[in-house]
């Protein structure tokens, strides 16, 4: 068989918009998942028993479900269950949020207990709150600990967004499949897709690289 | 009024008592050189001052406040009491400066101009004018050390605690350190200083003190107490530590 380009070159603008939901649901899904995960971390690193307990079962739920299953629910059983009525793109970047929050959680968790006791004993002694010893000593260090898994979670988030697929959100994968729908042209159309998730990725990647190597990892 | 004073304190680890109903009371300008045998609870004691460990009986006043007063009284304590830890335990994101800084600011509420100032001022005293810039990575042990107790000095403490300064450094780096204390001690600072450096003891000292088993066995002059050891356990700890 031989590849046509043309095919390629007539699916570009539907990809292209599906690529911008892609990176969208993306983004507002990592933002939401950064200060979920960070709060439900810093609880299970620093809360009380019940702070702990919410945490971890939170933490627990989510990594023991699939992402799939957990827009489902969000989409599909919500609205019977409570009455609240999402659209797809709402419950898509839900999903992401309570998803990599979770998995972050454990990243922050981690981080910040990886940094030497001396410091907070050092920041405690000074005579400031512990939330500012978090806040200015322990979680600086943390913070560049965080960054080589933090950026796995975050290419795992991507990916993640084309399971959406199964709400019909109109983003990159679902543009891939109507378009194959139509022209029935398979190679064409996921080499074309797979290209656009590769440069998301590695643009990603990219990002990551130059933040760590602007910052000195202690 | 004595600046710290320890009534009946009693401090456990589990079931391990680690302080037995201590009481000690230590005056401003004391230099207390406090020594004894690994595990006699000498750390703790130091950390019992400044609230680092919390007491299970008796009372501890310092500067007025009890530790067992409010988290609020306690930062109060934190502030007047400055600590200088064995590892140093600099903020390693941050340069000699901006770790020295980092108190006056954050602490006592100095804008942060006038709290660089205040760093230098600090970072020269302790000898360390020409490397405010260097992060502790790129210092010596006891330069890291001089660092520590700029940190802890900028804060503007009436008291200091040294628990072990120098046993992480290698000998030869010791008398730097040694020397940033004894300056201090005679400009008046109260100070608390867990060592075994009898030659700091007996030099500096005002007043020394032995721990063993949790209680406080000898307390006394450091000069009588070195030279003309009566207490056979504490000449024995002598013998080792010489
Ligand atoms: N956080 C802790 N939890 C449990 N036990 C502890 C803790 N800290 C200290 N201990 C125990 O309390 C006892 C006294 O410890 P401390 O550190 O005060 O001794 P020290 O006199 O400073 O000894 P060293 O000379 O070895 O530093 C030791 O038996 C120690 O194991
Ligand atoms: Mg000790």
């Amino acid at each position: 068989m031989d590849f046509e380009w043309s095919v390629v070159v007539d699916a570009l603008p539907a990809l292209f918009k599906g690529a911008q939901l892609t990176v969208l649901i993306t983004l507002a899904g990592l933002v939401g998942g950064l200060v979920v995960g960070t709060v439900a971390g810093l609880m299970r690193a620093y809360g009380g028993a019940l702070m702990n307990t919410i945490a971890f079962a939170y933490v627990e739920l989510i990594r023991g479900t699939p992402i799939v299953v957990q827009v489902m629910f969000i989409y599909f059983a919500l609205p019977t269950l409570a009455d609240i009525r999402v659209n797809p793109m709402t419950a898509a970047i839900t999903a992401i949020i309570v998803n990599a929050g979770a998995y972050i959680a454990e990243i922050v968790r981690g981080a910040f207990l990886s940094v030497h006791q001396g410091l907070r004993e050092a920041g405690l002694a000074l005579g400031l709150p512990t939330w500012k010893v978090l806040l200015y000593i322990i979680g600086p260090v943390a913070f560049r600990r965080m960054i080589p898994p933090l950026g796995n979670q975050f290419i795992v988030s991507l990916k993640d967004t084309s399971l959406f697929i199964v709400i019909g959100v109109g983003e990159l994968t679902r543009q891939g499949q109507e378009i194959m729908a139509a022209n029935f042209r398979a190679v064409e159309v996921w080499s074309a897709v797979a290209i656009f998730y590769l440069i998301m990725t590695g643009t990603l990647t990219l990002i990551l690289r130059i933040t760590e190597k602007r910052m000195r990892i202690l | 009024m004595s600046i710290v004073e320890f009534r009946k304190v009693t401090k456990r680890f589990g079931q391990l008592l680690v302080l037995d109903e201590v009481d000690l009371a230590i005056e401003e300008k004391e230099v207390v050189v406090l020594i004894g045998p690994s595990g006699s609870g000498k750390s703790t004691l130091l950390r019992c001052i400044n609230a680092l460990e919390t007491i299970n009986g008796g009372d501890l006043i310092v500067d007025r406040i009890s530790v067992r007063e409010s988290r609020q009284k306690v930062r109060l304590i934190r502030q007047e009491a400055g600590m200088v830890f064995q590892q140093f335990n600099l903020f390693p994101q941050m340069t000699a400066l901006e770790n020295v800084a980092f108190g006056p600011h954050r602490v006592r509420g100095l804008s942060r101009l006038e709290a660089r100032e205040q760093a230098l001022v600090m970072l020269a005293k302790v000898g360390l004018g020409d490397r405010v810039h260097h992060y502790p990575s790129e210092l010596s042990g006891g330069q890291q050390q001089r660092v520590a107790i700029a940190r802890a000095l900028a804060v503007k403490p009436k008291l200091m605690l040294f628990d072990e300064p120098t046993s992480a450094l290698d000998p030869e780096l010791r008398h730097e350190v040694l020397r940033v204390m004894q300056a201090l001690a005679e400009e008046g600072m109260t100070m608390i200083v867990v060592t075994h450096e009898m030659a700091f003891a007996r030099k500096v000292g005002t007043r020394l003190i032995f721990m063993e088993g949790g209680k406080i066995a000898v307390d006394g002059q450091p000069k009588n107490l070195l030279d003309n050891p009566q207490n056979p356990r504490l000449k024995e700890f002598l013998q080792h530590v010489a």
